[in-house]
């Protein structure tokens, strides 16, 4: 039997250790460029799901049941080959020669997937905002939205900080889905190095090191942000 | 200033405010009392279009409540309200807290606005807090700060929900000279309280709620001293002890 040869050296070769880097900024961006989306997108029907008015309440609820109970690799899938077809057949054409398509979908696909998620953190924010406090912005003379955006909102945010962490951590994480359409991230550089090397243990091991520096750094980044918004007087966790 | 007539409420089945009439007039004070569940905050309420009401009509500076097109938003700028509660908004300061309407709504520049906040936070006796957030205060602070908020949009009158009875007694005291000096300055106010002393003291008009009726009313000390109703009596009694 043939002993296994550990080759360390594939992390930081050329081009290989390049590869690697490579890999961590489009993970980065994925996960960076998603987060906007997903924030957005969640804290809008997040509040959706909350409002009065039921007919956004439904529209809320639909988007985070649809987004929320499929797998995210379907989803993705499904953006990828599905996506540029509802376009119609110009626009598909135009959209095909994008170059870089793939990555404007993993992209947008993650957004929209992890928005469902946030959406239910916002959701349960707003549930434990008191009633009261919705009969006092109004009794000062604010519209709704003014409510929403001005009070609601920031004070909910502030509330789910701690879960919010965890989906930006998961973002990151999921963005790996991505080297299936092809997107040339973290893992998927990990999979070429051993296509060309043979050497897949040792770099996987360096694609796992990066996603564990990078989660550490989201969280100590998060708790940053946490200290900074902490709304004083209420119990840390 | 505010015209309650004939309204009735129901939440499904339940009535809670019974062919309600009552008259405020400018400058008037105005004290309601009566036992848990009677309808006094649901009538506040309803007043500042918080909740619907089914029956009747509500008209407060000469706009009805009941017209699909009064613009509820503007109306609520001529009452301001306080709540047993306080729901003073936990994650800005106390300037922000008051200042934020003002800045919103009646779009008031920040130098403007703060100045103003200043200036009521003098008169509620705790301008040294303007920075401090809400759960650094005491309660009766924090009362006194959720006037102040209420105070800053400049309203016609002022609705009070139990406004002390969330607090420990040695506070009580603070929040009520804050209110009597409201009442002496003219303001027209709608207080929902059990504290008797403040009542005789301001009040010109005291009511009775009981089941979602005004089942009395009556003035100052002919209304402690001469309660028609065995249910006015009896619940005279139980606060009065
Ligand atoms: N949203 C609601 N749905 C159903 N019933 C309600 C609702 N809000 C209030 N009620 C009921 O209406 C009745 C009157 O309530 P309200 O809060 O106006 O009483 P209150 O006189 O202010 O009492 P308290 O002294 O306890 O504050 C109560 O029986 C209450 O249970
Ligand atoms: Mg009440």
């Amino acid at each position: 039997m043939l002993t296994y040869k550990f080759d360390w050296g594939v992390l930081w070769r050329q081009p290989y250790g390049e590869w690697l880097l490579q890999g961590l900024w489009l993970t980065i961006q994925l996960g960076a460029l998603a987060w906007v989306i997903a924030l957005s997108l969640g804290i809008l029907f997040g509040t959706l799901r909350s409002v009065r008015f039921w007919p956004l309440r439904i529209i809320g609820a639909l988007y985070v049941e649809i987004f929320r109970n499929i797998p995210f690799l379907v989803q993705l899938f499904f953006w990828f080959y599905a996506g540029p077809m509802l376009l119609g057949k110009t626009l598909q054409f135009k959209i095909n020669q994008i170059s870089g398509l793939n990555y404007y979908i993993a992209i947008f696909g993650l957004g929209l997937y992890t928005a469902s998620r946030v959406a239910e953190h916002v959701r349960a924010g707003f549930a434990s905002i008191g009633h009261g406090q919705y009969d006092a912005v109004l009794s000062t003379g604010m519209t709704r939205l003014q409510m929403y955006w001005y009070v609601m909102i920031p004070h909910a945010l502030r509330l789910i900080i701690p879960p919010l962490t965890t989906e930006f951590l998961t973002i990151f994480k999921n963005s790996a889905v991505a080297m299936t359409i092809g997107v040339a991230e973290t893992t998927f550089m990990s999979y070429k190095i051993d296509e060309q090397t043979f050497h897949g243990l040792e770099a996987t091991t360096g694609a796992m090191a990066i996603y564990l520096v990078l989660g550490m750094t989201v969280v100590k980044l998060m708790d940053r942000i946490e200290s900074r918004f902490r709304i004083p007087g209420l119990m840390s966790r | 200033m505010i015209e309650i007539k004939n309204v009735s409420k129901w939440f499904g089945e339940f009535q809670v405010l019974a062919d309600v009439n009552e008259v405020v007039q400018r400058g008037q004070k105005v004290v309601i009392c009566g036992p848990s569940g009677s309808g006094k905050s649901t009538l506040l309420r309803c007043i500042n279009g918080l909740e619907p009401y089914q029956k009747g009509e509500i008209v407060v500076d000469g706009v009805s409540l009941s017209d699909p097109k009064t613009n509820l938003y503007k109306l609520r700028e001529k009452l301001g309200m306080v709540f047993q509660r306080f729901e003073l908004y936990p994650h800005m300061t106390v300037l922000r807290n008051i200042t934020l309407a003002p800045m919103k709504v009646r779009k008031k520049s920040r130098p403007e606005a703060e100045k103003k906040a200043m200036e009521l936070l003098e008169r509620v006796g705790i301008p040294d807090k303007a920075g401090a957030y809400p759960a650094n205060l005491s309660g009766g602070q924090q009362q006194r700060v959720a006037i102040a908020r209420a105070l800053a949009m400049e309203p016609a009158c002022m609705m009070f929900d139990e406004p002390t009875s969330a607090l420990d007694p040695e506070m009580i005291q603070e929040v009520l000279e804050v209110m009597i000096g409201l009442a002496k300055e003219g303001m027209t106010m709608l207080v929902v309280t059990h504290e008797m002393g403040f009542a005789r003291e301001v009040a010109d008009e005291i009511i009775f709620m009981d089941a979602g009726r005004i089942v009395e009313r009556g003035r100052g000390d002919d209304f402690f001293k001469n309660p028609k109703s065995q249910r006015t009596k009896d619940f005279l009694g139980q606060i009065l002890k």
